[in-house]
């Protein structure tokens, strides 16, 4: 029962629900802004993601005649509270070891694409051919990011599962035996073996995002926003906010994996510490890319995300297997 | 203050912009979209962002004079915008028509068929002057909200 109440209070509170929307929303405003910046303009407050849900929040919800009505409800739905669960999984370390101790790379692999999967569902439901066409490309995206990230966290689970060595067979897929491993012997973003699997992990981060130069599914200009193009409203607001959670989700598991490190005892300086990591992550991998570079085609996109990352992953992965 | 109450002031602060081509010559459009939409201009310190669904839109801004061929599918898109929302007329020719006016396939001016909330004369207008339109749809969409400066 306890144990039940904690999960919630995990999901509804910290690291998931409140803390992660909160730090989600404000990568989101510093990346605008630091973008307008870029850009040598003033740019919005850093509350802007704030006010555009909340504006989303007072206006009308409309649904096509010719969409199926359950699925294109139930898409924003499905994806937010995949991501709010997942959220509860990520180790804020020195802070929070993740959910029951239990943080496991491979649910979390599981939980990721669920928003990618919730706007396959909800653009095809809205029976708009820009949906169709939206949804066949986020498939087709989703594919090639999610190959260097497997390997990515294979190779990170096989480096500390045999330096564990006795106490595990092979590799290590505990969160919280990954990050207490690096706290004792060095974060894994200096380990040169690792290298090349973090620059994999900083490329898949702008496909997961949907950032350009990946924002295919959404293209605004030729797509129309894709599998968004018929939602409006609070539904809009709904994928806002689990976009935002995504945002946590994918910089807390990158500095979970690479650079977990911790600078005092007491928790509030390593919370602030957690949250500089994450803003620097999304800066460089996220913010930077995105104000210097267009958009990629779709088939362009695939190529690059099948052979570089994944180049880099495996290079990482023999090293470790050879280790 | 109400929730409700609140939510709809910071609303006012999101304008998101969607784009109509009611037959224009183009002058308008270029003048709109890439003009005083660049970074130049930094619409977005109001907290726009231009938006290429009629669904996320709250300001529509309209460019030309309302042909006869466009006529149907502008109120089509009209209507697919959720309310509240805000109706901008960009250029002389969605006010009076201009130098279109009494054209044989013009239906224009496009307040016979929607309530237009903001004009900004020009032929086409200053993007400085686009830009004041939408603070002013800002005020407007206040007013429309119940709710005064």
């Amino acid at each position: 029962m306890t144990d039940t109440l904690l999960a919630i209070l995990h999901m509804a509170i910290f690291p998931g629900g409140i803390f992660a929307l909160a730090l989600g929303f404000f990568c989101k405003g510093l990346d605008r802004r630091v973008e307008a910046r870029l850009q040598r303009r003033v740019g919005p407050p850093l509350i802007q993601p704030w006010l555009d849900t909340a504006k989303l929040l007072t206006k009308e919800t409309m649904i096509p005649k010719t969409a199926c009505r359950t699925a294109f409800l139930f898409a924003p739905v499905f994806g937010f509270t995949g991501m709010a669960v997942c959220a509860a999984f990520i180790p804020v370390p020195g802070v929070y070891s993740g959910l029951f101790n239990m943080g496991d790379l491979l649910v979390i692999f599981y939980l990721l694409p669920i928003p990618a999967m919730a706007l396959m569902l909800g653009g095809s439901a809205s029976s708009s051919p820009f949906g169709a066409l939206g949804f066949s490309r986020e498939m087709l995206l989703m594919l090639a990011y999610e190959t260097p990230l497997l390997m990515v966290l294979l190779s990170v689970a096989m480096l500390v599962g045999k330096n564990l060595g006795a106490e595990s067979s092979g590799a290590e897929f505990s969160l919280l035996k990954i990050v207490a491993w690096q706290q004792e012997n060095g974060s894994l973003g200096i380990n040169p073996a690792m290298i090349p699997a973090l620059l994999a992990y900083l490329i898949f981060l702008p496909g997961t995002m949907g950032v350009a130069p990946f924002d295919i599914a959404e293209a605004e200009t030729e797509l129309l926003e894709g599998p968004l193009l018929e939602y409006g409203g609070p539904l809009l607001a709904l994928f806002t906010v689990t976009s935002a959670f995504k945002t946590f989700v994918v910089l807390g598991l990158g500095i979970a994996l690479f650079f977990p490190g911790t600078i005092s005892s007491w928790w509030p300086v390593n919370l602030v510490w957690f949250v500089l990591k994450c803003l620097a992550l999304m800066l460089l991998a996220l913010t930077l890319v995105k104000s210097a570079t267009g958009r990629f085609r779709i088939d362009q996109a695939f190529r690059f995300y099948v052979t570089i990352p994944v180049a880099l992953a495996l290079c990482s992965l023999v090293l470790v297997w050879m280790m | 203050m109400s929730l409700d109450k609140t939510l709809k002031k910071l609303s006012v602060r999101s304008p998101w912009l969607f784009r109509i081509n009611a037959g224009s010559c183009n002058g308008c459009d270029v003048e709109l979209a890439t003009t005083a939409c660049i970074p130049r201009y930094d619409v977005e310190r109001f907290g726009c962002r231009y938006c290429g669904s009629p669904r996320h839109a709250d300001v529509v801004l309209i460019t030309g004079p309302l042909t006869t061929k466009v006529r149907d599918r502008v109120l089509r898109v009209w209507h697919e915008i959720p309310n509240p929302k805000i109706t901008v007329a960009v250029g002389i020719c969605p006010i009076s028509g201009g130098v279109f006016r009494e054209g044989y396939s013009i239906e224009g001016p496009i307040d016979r068929y929607l309530p237009v909330d903001v004009n900004v004369p020009g032929c086409p207008p200053r993007p400085q002057a686009i830009l004041e339109g939408v603070v002013l749809a800002r005020s407007i969409w206040l007013k429309k909200l119940g709710l005064e400066e």
